[in-house]
């Protein structure tokens, strides 16, 4: 499987080759142009022994209920896959190490890489990053998607990220909620709020833009909806 | 410091490199990531009813960040705004630069930060009751919805309402029908506005309001 990107970073699409009988999954509604010796099997799971109730849960992490699953039929295919804001994609390469995607920002993943939608807390709540992220594990290469460019840090010891720019992360770091910089009067006065601070070792992505900060700056300038 | 802008001109943000006892300027909320050793402190942006009046009628903060490294090695933070678009990193040497409300994202220390009433016609063109000034010596970095353009003035230019983005203090800013009144509400272009003097002016490719009023139409 071959990954390549064009119109990064602010249109980002990525153009897959796959090699004939190799199959990558992809969420549903991904998929922009195709060859079309393609095979497509729509499932609301990864693969067979996923029970139904991983796919309600993947609908809590703003995931599509449906996974398409492209294999190339009898030589090889590629498929572009996009996504619907504006933005940056990249690849993970998977290792071993179990990275958690930030709901909304999984677009595909290759065979081998397994995907499960996974509670993080209900701090959460308070930042307003997912409840549910989905946390990919195996070997092979996933590709994620964000508003804005997508920028990774390798944090040892601790790093603050604001709310609305975590994309994902890997294993080996957590975070906690709290505030930026020694005093909350200040994070809270100067419109920080609540930041995410991670501690641990291990790669961080981030997203340059919020989409929810864009969306506060949008939304006074647009008509309520009018009811009758 | 060093501030060196990425993803132009897109989704532009900045990185900015802070040597030790170093501290930026920036709007508030628009730190995206930063060290966790950088310390923030949120400080009135000039007095306290002036800020409010702002607040209330110029829809800007009340409250600007300064972060500042105290620690005793390089800290890193980067810096971004709400809308996708570009961005202006500009050294001001011992000039003044006019900035649109919303476009101030961050400067050095040495930039004085005011902000002047721009005044009710441009209050009701849309574009904002007040206009930030900065005084330098120092940069300053400003951003915009879409790509920046930078041109010089000679004499003239005619700028559509929502576009302008930053200008230096000689020009004379008037807001005036595009044409005559059939015309001016016909052809969409309705109030412009006319820049006079000579210096330099910057200016946005989109326009929020623009962005916002193609999205109604689908509600």
């Amino acid at each position: 499987m071959q990954i390549e990107f064009q119109y990064k970073p602010g249109n980002a699409i990525a153009k897959v080759k796959l090699a004939a009988g190799e199959t990558i999954t992809a969420e549903g509604g991904a998929m922009v142009a195709m060859s079309p010796n393609m095979d497509i099997e729509t499932t609301t799971r990864q693969r067979k022994g996923d029970s139904l109730f991983s796919s309600v849960t993947r609908l809590l992490a703003s995931e599509s209920f449906f996974f398409n699953h492209f294999t190339a039929r009898d030589r090889e295919a590629e498929i572009f896959l996009g996504t619907s804001l504006p933005g940056d994609m990249t690849t993970l390469a998977m290792t071993g190490k179990k990275i958690y995607v930030q709901g909304g920002s999984y677009v595909a993943s290759s065979q081998d890489v397994r995907f499960e939608t996974v509670w993080r807390g209900a701090k959460n709540l308070i930042s307003g990053e997912s409840l549910f992220w989905i946390e990919l594990s195996g070997q092979g290469s996933a590709i994620i998607n964000a508003f804005g460019v997508i920028y990774s840090i390798d944090v040892d010891g601790d790093y603050i990220v604001d709310s609305g720019h975590i994309v994902a992360y890997e294993e080996g770091l957590e975070y906690n909620i709290t505030k930026a910089g020694a005093s909350w009067v200040s994070s809270f006065l100067g419109g920080e709020g609540f930041v995410c601070k991670f501690s641990g070792r291990g790669k961080v992505w981030c997203q340059s833009h919020s989409s929810s900060s864009f969306g506060k700056s949008l939304s006074p300038r647009l008509r309520a909806i009018k009811t009758s | 410091m060093n501030i060196q802008i990425l993803g132009n001109p897109a989704f532009a943000f900045a990185k900015v490199d802070l040597a030790p006892g170093e501290y930026i300027v920036t709007e508030s909320g628009a730190m995206a990531t930063m060290d966790a050793s950088i310390d923030l402190d949120s400080k009135l942006n000039g007095g306290f009813l002036t800020g409010l009046a702002r607040k209330f009628f110029g829809g800007e903060s009340l409250f600007i960040n300064h972060f500042s490294n105290k620690t005793t090695t390089q800290r890193t933070l980067t810096v971004t705004q709400p809308t996708p678009g570009s961005m202006v990193l500009h050294d001001l040497g011992n000039t003044t630069l006019c900035l649109q409300p919303t476009a101030f994202i961050a400067c050095e220390p040495n930039v004085k930060l005011n902000t002047r009433f721009a005044g009710l016609v441009s209050f009701i063109s849309g574009e904002g009751l007040f206009k930030i000034t900065v005084n330098g010596p120092g940069k300053v970095l400003f951003g915009a919805f879409g790509g920046i353009i930078e041109k010089e003035v000679r004499g003239e230019l005619i700028i559509d309402t929502g576009h302008l983005v930053a200008y230096e203090p000689q020009l004379k800013l008037k807001i005036q029908l595009s044409g005559g009144i059939i015309s001016s509400i016909t052809s969409g272009e309705g109030l412009v506005t006319r820049m006079e003097g000579d210096g330099k002016v910057w200016i946005q490719t989109r326009n929020l309001q623009g962005f916002a009023s193609w999205i109604n139409r689908f509600f």
